[in-house]
């Protein structure tokens, strides 16, 4: 398929999943409010900084304002100029659909139009001053219809796997991340139980997780089982695991030789992560592993990204390049957004 | 008094109450007298029993379903990327069996005529050398690309997709106002407006006695692959779009979508060895025919502006070699230039030896000495338009204007007369339209733009094309840009009497 309409059916992926997955994770964080007894700060300040964007919105709101749930979610909701907000993405997914329109079927344009459409009515302003709890829930209903609609529309060819490998590859780092943060709140707050269990039933709750953790543990829940479940059940759609290894198997299937460095890395990171689970983790190594995941996830996207491309070369074939000594192990960063290439 | 009328809705009469077609002016569905014509005697009918209300209500279902499909055009003037509905009015133009019959032979005939100029003038250039037209009119045009001359198309049509557009003057003859043949566009809003009237007159008409527009994208396919440089089987063909920002950018993907094709924009293409490639995921793949929706200026930085970053460097090497089609060819504005536009009875004279049979309208080209001296002296009666501008910007409303407009087209007139002609306004036919501030149907203004499909095997003319409406009352400016809509255009499959 055409490289720039792979880029942005990928492209497409990442940002609807981002969109479901910002909504969920602020209601998840609206209830964990109401459940423990700690500062309101340590509730909102971690979403603020797991998604990036702690300067630009200290920048904007001041360092207090990390504490007051409205404006977080005001600028993670609304924001024009955060790259993360969910009006961002929901933006972002709608330009990639029309630029690919070809590609989705019309089932699956109208949805994504009309959410689009329907985050810039009056209504839908006041619905979110007056019943936030419904309004986010029909972010992730019309989020969760289009991510259906993909699998059960489209033609489960070249689009819909760079699609879907999309959504895994977010979804992975959305889990990691979400991880991380909750991770973080525990490890500042006292060892009391009852937060505890607060703050890792949120955890679940953020990652749609909660209903299926309990059928796997039939209600013994310790730190260590939601920690493992969350890192490694196969058959947990949300599992670090479980993303990485669809997204390498929908990458396997567009290429079906093993010459793209991106699918090699894939490969090899979902190896490294399965190797990590026979060991066993420590609570204390979740930060490091989570970090490493994240960042060569980010590394694997952008090398994704280069080599949809293809050779542009037409005569004589170039032998596939061999990968770079070393490459990405000094990435830090993580690539938030499409680079536009024109 | 007023509230009173509004509280009383009127039921028992139809949105047709007090219907008063304009005096001086064809109505496309009533005589004089208001009694319909033979061919709309039924969808009148429907009509006529039609209250507001509900009509009303039609309205804004449709509107509201075209956006939602996101059947919009962006606006250029709008920097945030504003994207708009081209409106609808759901009451169909109809147009009788034996008239369409007419005036499809009409367009096959100008098509072949401005086909043949095209070819003669990148070629021998004959018709100037007969005299028939004045040559510095033509080779002066800043849409003739002298660098093509002795180019050929490597499809051998350099028309493939026309659009002409007609008006019908106040004696019924529909007559050519502008002919369009380098990227024609308005062909998406004909399929969908009539999904659209389907879903909503359909418990009351039978479609079929209506000729079916859908099969518009499949007779364009066909004529791609038709017009495909000679020799090449497997043809992969390709819809060339400047991007999402581009007003037309609906139609672009809506035509890719349907035919099957992608739709690429330039950076998705390079040219290698004088052959045109597409980037693809799996390496380049070969493009044998762009239907390009680009300007022939943003096609090749390299041919045309070296300073321009868009484009595909290379590819009208590729199209001189013979390598690859595109569709339509460059340099095709030199056809519809509208000062070439009065000459084309003589091409069609001079090339195929037959009468024209499609009227158009008398036009002054102000590069004539006696034409100029009477456009400067009539300013007031007559309607000047820039031979270079399109959708309506340019141009001069004689009758409507003010005396300081018309000073400062004489001064533009005189300061460059080629750039200049004029014709007298003609009151276009009107057509029963929704009047939403009276809740009614009145008269409005409309023009039609049938598109027709060209390749060596002959011509095709999709039944019917694009009726675009002035909605403003009192207005002759049908463009999208300035207030214009549309209409789905029903052409009767047999004559009734």
């Amino acid at each position: 398929m055409i490289s720039r309409v792979a880029d942005h059916c990928f492209w497409f992926g990442r940002y609807i999943d981002r969109a479901e997955s910002s909504a969920r994770l602020m209601q998840a964080t609206a209830s964990l409010v109401f459940d423990v007894d700690m500062p309101v700060t340590h509730c909102w300040q971690p979403l603020v900084i797991v998604s990036g964007e702690e300067a630009p919105f200290v920048a904007r709101h001041g360092r207090e304002a990390l504490g007051h749930g409205d404006l977080v979610q005001e600028y993670m909701t609304w924001s024009k100029e955060s790259q993360v907000s969910l009006a961002t993405s929901v933006r972002a997914a709608r330009e990639c659909a029309r630029a690919v329109r070809d590609q989705l079927s019309l089932e699956l344009w109208e949805e994504i139009n009309e959410l689009y459409l329907w985050l810039g009515r009056e209504s839908t302003e006041t619905l979110y001053h007056e019943n936030r709890e419904e309004f986010y829930r029909n972010v992730r209903r019309s989020t969760q219809l289009i991510l259906g609609l993909v699998r059960s529309t489209m033609l489960h060819g070249e689009p819909m796997r760079f699609l879907w490998m999309g959504v895994m590859l977010e979804r992975a780092g959305q889990t990691a991340r979400i991880l991380d943060m909750h991770h973080h709140t525990m490890m500042r707050e006292s060892a009391h139980d009852i937060v505890r269990m607060a703050l890792w039933m949120s955890l679940l709750r953020a990652c749609s997780g909660a209903e299926g953790f309990m059928k796997k543990h039939q209600g013994r829940v310790t730190a260590q089982s939601m920690v493992e479940f969350v890192l490694f059940e196969s058959t947990f759609p949300r599992s670090i695991r479980y993303c990485l290894k669809a997204a390498s198997d929908q990458l396997g299937r567009i290429w079906t030789e093993p010459t793209h460095t991106s699918r090699r890395r894939l490969s090899s990171l979902l190896a490294w992560l399965e190797s990590q689970q026979k060991e066993g983790v420590e609570l204390g190594q979740i930060h490091p592993l989570l970090t490493y995941v994240v960042d060569e996830s980010a590394a694997i996207c952008s090398r994704l990204s280069e080599e949809i491309q293809g050779p542009t070369q037409v005569s004589p074939p170039l032998p596939p390049t061999p990968p770079p000594e070393g490459e990405g192990a000094n990435r830090p960063s993580q690539s938030q957004t499409q680079v536009q290439s024109a | 008094m007023w509230s009173v009328l509004q509280a009383v809705p009127n039921t028992r009469n139809g949105v047709f109450t007090s219907y008063q077609p304009l005096a001086g002016t064809y109505d496309e569905m009533v005589h004089a007298d208001g009694s319909p014509r033979p061919h709309t005697k039924r969808i009148h009918a429907v009509l006529h029993s039609t209250p507001p209300r509900e009509f009303a209500k039609y309205q804004s279902l449709a509107e509201l379903s075209l956006f939602n499909q996101g059947v919009t055009f962006s606006v250029y003037s709008d920097q945030q990327g504003t994207e708009k509905i081209f409106p609808i009015c759901l009451v169909p133009r109809v147009i009788g069996a034996t008239e369409w019959a007419k005036l499809e032979r009409g367009l096959v005939q100008r098509i072949r005529a401005l086909n043949l100029f095209l070819d003669d003038m990148y070629g021998e250039q004959k018709i100037l050398k007969a005299g028939i037209m004045p040559a510095d009119l033509v080779l002066g045009a800043k849409q003739y690309e002298k660098t093509l001359k002795g180019m050929k198309a490597p499809g051998g049509v350099r028309i493939p997709i026309a659009g002409i557009d007609l008006i019908r003057s106040p004696d019924g003859t529909f007559c050519v106002l502008e002919d369009n043949v380098r990227t024609p566009s308005g062909v998406s809003y004909v399929v969908e407006n009539r999904l659209v009237t389907k879903r909503i007159f359909r418990e009351n008409i039978e479609m079929s006695s209506v000729r079916s527009v859908e099969q518009y994208p499949l007779e364009l396919a066909h004529t791609l692959r038709a017009v495909a440089p000679q020799g090449e089987t497997d043809v992969n063909m390709v819809v060339l779009t400047p991007g999402i920002y581009n007003s037309a950018y609906f139609e672009h993907s809506f035509l890719a979508r349907h035919m099957g094709i992608d739709l690429v924009e330039p950076s998705d293409l390079f040219v290698d060895d004088d052959t045109v490639f597409v980037r693809t995921t799996h390496g380049p793949r070969r493009v044998h025919v762009i239907y390009r929706r680009i300007d022939d200026a943003y096609l090749d930085p390299q041919f045309f502006r070296p300073d321009s970053m868009l484009g595909v460097p290379g590819l009208m090497r590729a199209y001189a070699k013979g390598r690859v089609t595109l569709a339509n060819a460059p340099g095709n504005g030199c056809a519809d230039d509208k000062a070439v536009y009065p000459f084309v009875p003589d091409m069609i004279r001079y090339y195929l030896g037959e009468e024209p049979s499609l009227a158009q309208v008398d036009t002054y080209v102000c590069a004539r000495d006696d034409d100029r001296k009477y456009v400067v002296e009539n300013l007031d009666k007559l309607v000047v338009k820039a031979v270079d501008e399109a959708g309506g910007y340019g141009m001069l409303m004689g009758p409507q204007s003010t005396a300081a407009q018309r000073e400062e087209f004489k001064r533009r007139v005189l300061a460059e007369p080629r750039k200049y002609i004029a014709q007298h306004r003609i009151e276009l036919s009107s057509c029963p339209t929704w009047d939403p501030a009276r809740e009614r149907l009145s008269p409005r203004r409309v023009d039609l733009r049938p598109f027709i499909l060209t390749s060596p095997e002959g011509s095709w003319v999709l039944p019917g094309g694009l009726t675009r409406v002035a909605l403003v009352e009192g207005s002759y400016v049908v463009n999208s840009s300035q207030g214009g809509g549309s209409k789905d255009t029903w052409v009767e499959r047999e004559a009734v009497t």
